[in-house]
């Protein structure tokens, strides 16, 4: 059953244009310059420091790398980082 | 961005928290619903972050989960400032104090102005009897009479005052007065003649100055010239005829009084059943301090004996500068009445009906004029009503002067 959500889903993205963040809960980042970074739909944070931002998602962690970070506002599944931005990467986990 | 606005009207405090990984405690604190804001890093081992004060207890029953430690650094916003404020006991005191003085003030009376033009005497005696209702600069507004009850009494009390306008504006009175100047009656000079104002039979005569023209038992109509202030007409309308020799005519003013009777038809309604209040003199006083709708009695207590009583309450707002505050002073009188129900035969409803027609027809004519007799042209009842339709015969004065226009 589960496998078969997940198959579903990509399906739906693709031949009913449906937002994919929603449907495959992905979280959905949003860059101003290298200010601010906003995330929605993550699921918790994992590391915060001056110079790395860690999260978890669905599949695996977005790591944010810069200087001087502050966390300007933390919500449930919301955060919005400010500082100076230079890496966004995902790591598989 | 939402969540923080407002923040610092509720106020809100910075914690520092210290272990490892202080980062996941925030995690922890979003994940209980609280918000948190500009989070830092301090050190490898602190992190630091704001709260809302509302949220403090809820962190302090989180803190006891974790083996974190939490320190309080810094408290903003307003909760905080009036706190502070209200420590320093002389400056709430101080403050209290002056808004206590400002309505003290504003509630006493500062100016009384006398305006319009009244001469210098005559003002001084409206001063003084101001003086003795105690308005006066430095009076409590509260225990002075309404405006309208200074101006009845200052109307009735200086018998030269024609009118006054009492006016409370503020902390000040204004009154403002008419002289009654004392006008002699305006005597026609010129010669006249006495004419009838009404229609009417003639009952008496009495001629002091001018020609009678009518005899008693007349019937005359408005307009008719009863005496005549030309002496020589009739000596003239008499020669006429003989020898045409005009005579010079004398004019005097005629004076005099006729006395008519005239008559009057009156419609009146009188109910079969009524009730009537009166109040018997017995009273009481009790004071009250009012909040909108809500009255606290601050003297005066208990039920007066009395079984029916009339209220009658008089409201004082208080003042804040020119501003009425919504607390004001109510003294109430209450005063007891009796009920009287009077219920009438037919026949007594009619003597009360001929009884007020009377009455009536006396005012409208006034004091000089006498009523004869009446008599009742119809009577019907309706509704517990008796209505009548009287017939006076009245016997008053129907002279008026009208003066003799020479021609040219």
């Amino acid at each position: 059953m589960k496998k078969f959500q997940q198959r579903l889903r990509p399906w739906l993205v693709k031949y009913l244009a449906l937002p994919s963040d929603v449907i495959m809960e992905l979280p959905r980042i949003t860059i101003i310059g290298q200010l601010h970074v906003y995330i929605e739909n993550h699921k918790g944070l994992a590391v915060f420091s001056d110079n790395e931002l860690r999260l978890k998602t669905t599949k695996g962690y977005i790591q944010i790398k810069g200087s001087s970070f502050v966390l300007k506002m933390m919500l449930p599944e919301e955060i919005l980082l400010e500082g100076k931005i230079t890496d966004v990467r995902f790591i598989p986990g | 961005m939402k969540q923080i606005q407002g923040t610092f009207i509720k106020g809100y405090v910075r914690i520092v928290v210290t272990g490892h990984m202080p980062e996941m405690f925030f995690q922890s604190c979003v994940s209980n619903g609280i918000t948190v804001w500009d989070i830092k890093r301090e050190s490898s081992k602190s992190c630091s972050g704001n709260i809302k004060l509302a949220d403090v207890s809820k962190v302090k029953q989180l803190r006891r989960k974790y083996e974190y430690k939490i320190s309080f650094k810094e408290r903003r916003g307003y909760p905080f400032i009036f706190h502070r404020f209200i420590r320093r006991k002389e400056f709430v005191l101080s403050f209290i104090m002056s808004i206590l003085l400002i309505i003290f003030m504003s509630n006493i009376i500062w100016k009384v102005e006398i305006t319009g033009e009244l001469p210098l005497e005559l003002e001084e005696k409206i001063v003084k009897q101001l003086n003795e209702y105690g308005v006066h600069p430095g009076a409590w507004i509260f225990s002075i009479d309404p405006p309208g009850k200074i101006q009845q009494k200052l109307t009735e009390d200086i018998p030269e005052l024609l009118w006054v306008g009492v006016n409370q504006k503020g902390t000040t009175y204004q009154l403002e007065g008419v002289e009654k100047i004392i006008v002699q009656e305006e005597k026609v000079a010129g010669p006249r003649n006495l004419v009838a104002t009404k229609k009417g039979v003639i009952k008496r005569m009495y001629v002091a100055k001018g020609l009678p023209k009518v005899k008693i038992n007349d019937y005359v109509e408005p307009g008719k010239v009863l005496v005549s202030g030309n002496l020589n007409e009739v000596e003239q309308s008499n020669e006429e005829e003989d020898e045409e020799k005009p005579k010079k005519q004398v004019l005097v003013p005629a004076e005099g009084e006729i006395i008519a009777s005239t008559w009057y038809e009156v419609d009146v309604t009188i109910p079969l059943k009524q009730r009537y209040e009166h109040l018997t003199g017995q009273q009481e006083k009790k004071y009250y301090f009012g909040i909108k709708n809500f009255k606290l009695p601050i003297w005066g207590f208990g039920k007066p004996e009395f079984e029916e009583i009339h209220y009658d309450s008089l409201e004082t707002p208080i003042k804040f500068l020119k501003w009425d505050l919504p607390f004001s002073i109510v003294e109430q009188t209450l005063s007891e009445k009796q009920i009287q129900e009077i219920e009438r035969s037919k026949e007594q409803a009619i003597q009360a009906g001929i009884k007020q027609a009377r009455e009536e027809v006396q005012l409208q004519l006034g004091p000089d004029a006498t009523i004869i007799s009446e008599k009742v042209l119809h009577e019907s009842v309706e509704n517990g009503k008796v209505k009548l339709y009287l017939y006076m015969t009245v016997e008053e004065n129907i002279a008026k002067a009208q003066p003799i226009t020479q021609g040219d």
